[in-house]
């Protein structure tokens, strides 16, 4: 396994690359067309809460809608605070730390 | 905004998730050991993949006696969806030299991307530098403690430290409603993504929905909406 792992690393770290540079270098070379700025603009909209949901009300896999799924109440504290408008920083940590104590009291 | 000041933002926007990242920098590490890899290659692979997930789902693997080819087509498949993000931050990067983004573009991650384009889009460029330099250092600070302690906190989700990712991409998808459309934008990927969650494995839902959602949109969307 020995002289195969530095192997991996290399294929995982090319195979990285090329999910990353491609489109970087490409597109940050001339103006873009007005449709493909608003197909870019619109990319997070889609992006962010993909990747949040699925996190918030999976469980391995499974749908995980209870009120004994800690997540679910961290995610009603980030609703909230977020619709206030308030700070970033102190939003997750209030999430972070309701979920811990949902946790420890289940 | 001044490169520097733009720079340190970008650093200061970030802290919000260098704690999780840190601690799972940690896990990380103590389990690439476990694994049988050494410090050097822990620390090797975190600088030159960086991509927490497809690490998380390697080291398991290696410790296996997985195919290298099974290993590397897994990493590419979860990081498909850089794709996405290094489409909607390159126009940030127009006049730079091309080696610049040749590197920067090494430096993309789901928590800088979240970060940078919720804040601006296109982001600032010096700004997604800064949250990038924020995050990779403490990734790769979490991952050395990890390697020579092992892993610090045995179950980081009992701290909730876990919830930190969703709980930043979910107050900013909220930051980004503006309009109807916006709101229409986000529910519609909230639920195909979950949907998609449930039947296909790995991170196809984010590469579907991003894909599919941004470009119905900017078929159906009025062109003065950009």
């Amino acid at each position: 396994m020995r002289s195969d792992v530095w192997i991996v690393i290399g294929g995982m770290a090319l195979a990285t690359y090329l999910t990353r540079a491609p489109l970087m270098l490409i597109l940050a070379r001339r103006p873009l067309p007005h449709r493909l700025r608003l197909w870019l603009r619109l990319i997070p909209l889609a992006v962010l809460p993909a990747l949040a949901v699925p996190l918030i009300v999976l469980d391995h896999g499974r749908l995980a809608v209870s009120t004994t799924h800690p997540p679910l109440w961290g995610a009603a504290v980030v609703l909230v605070l977020a619709a206030c408008r308030v700070n970033l920083l102190v939003t997750v940590a209030v999430a972070v730390g309701v979920v811990a104590l949902v946790r420890a009291l289940g | 905004m001044s490169a520097p000041r733009a720079l340190r933002d970008g650093v200061v926007a970030s802290l919000v998730v260098a704690p999780s990242v840190f601690v799972y920098g940690t896990v990380f590490g103590g389990l690439a050991v476990q694994a049988g890899l050494r410090t050097i290659e822990t620390l090797g692979m975190s600088l030159l993949v960086f991509a927490g997930a497809a690490q998380f789902a390697a080291v398991p693997m290696l410790g296996a006696g997985a195919s290298s080819l099974t290993i590397v087509l897994t990493t590419y498949v979860i990081n498909m969806r850089h794709y996405l993000m290094a489409a909607t931050l390159a126009p940030a990067f127009r006049g730079f030299p091309r080696r610049w983004v040749a590197l920067v573009a090494h430096g993309i991650n789901d928590e800088s991307f979240a970060i940078a384009v919720a804040r601006r889009n296109p982001p600032d460029p010096w700004f997604f530098i800064g949250s990038v330099l924020a995050v990779c250092g403490s990734f790769v600070a979490g991952v050395l403690v990890g390697t020579l302690l092992g892993g610090l906190v045995a179950d980081p989700a009992r701290w909730g430290l876990d919830f930190a990712f969703p709980a930043v991409f979910l107050a900013l998808a909220v930051s980004q409603l503006h309009s109807r459309a916006d709101w229409l934008a986000a529910l519609v990927s909230a639920v195909l993504a979950l949907g998609i969650a449930l039947v296909l494995p790995g991170n196809w839902h984010i590469v579907i929905t991003g894909v599919g959602v941004s470009t119905v949109g900017a078929l159906v969307l009025d062109r003065d909406a950009a």
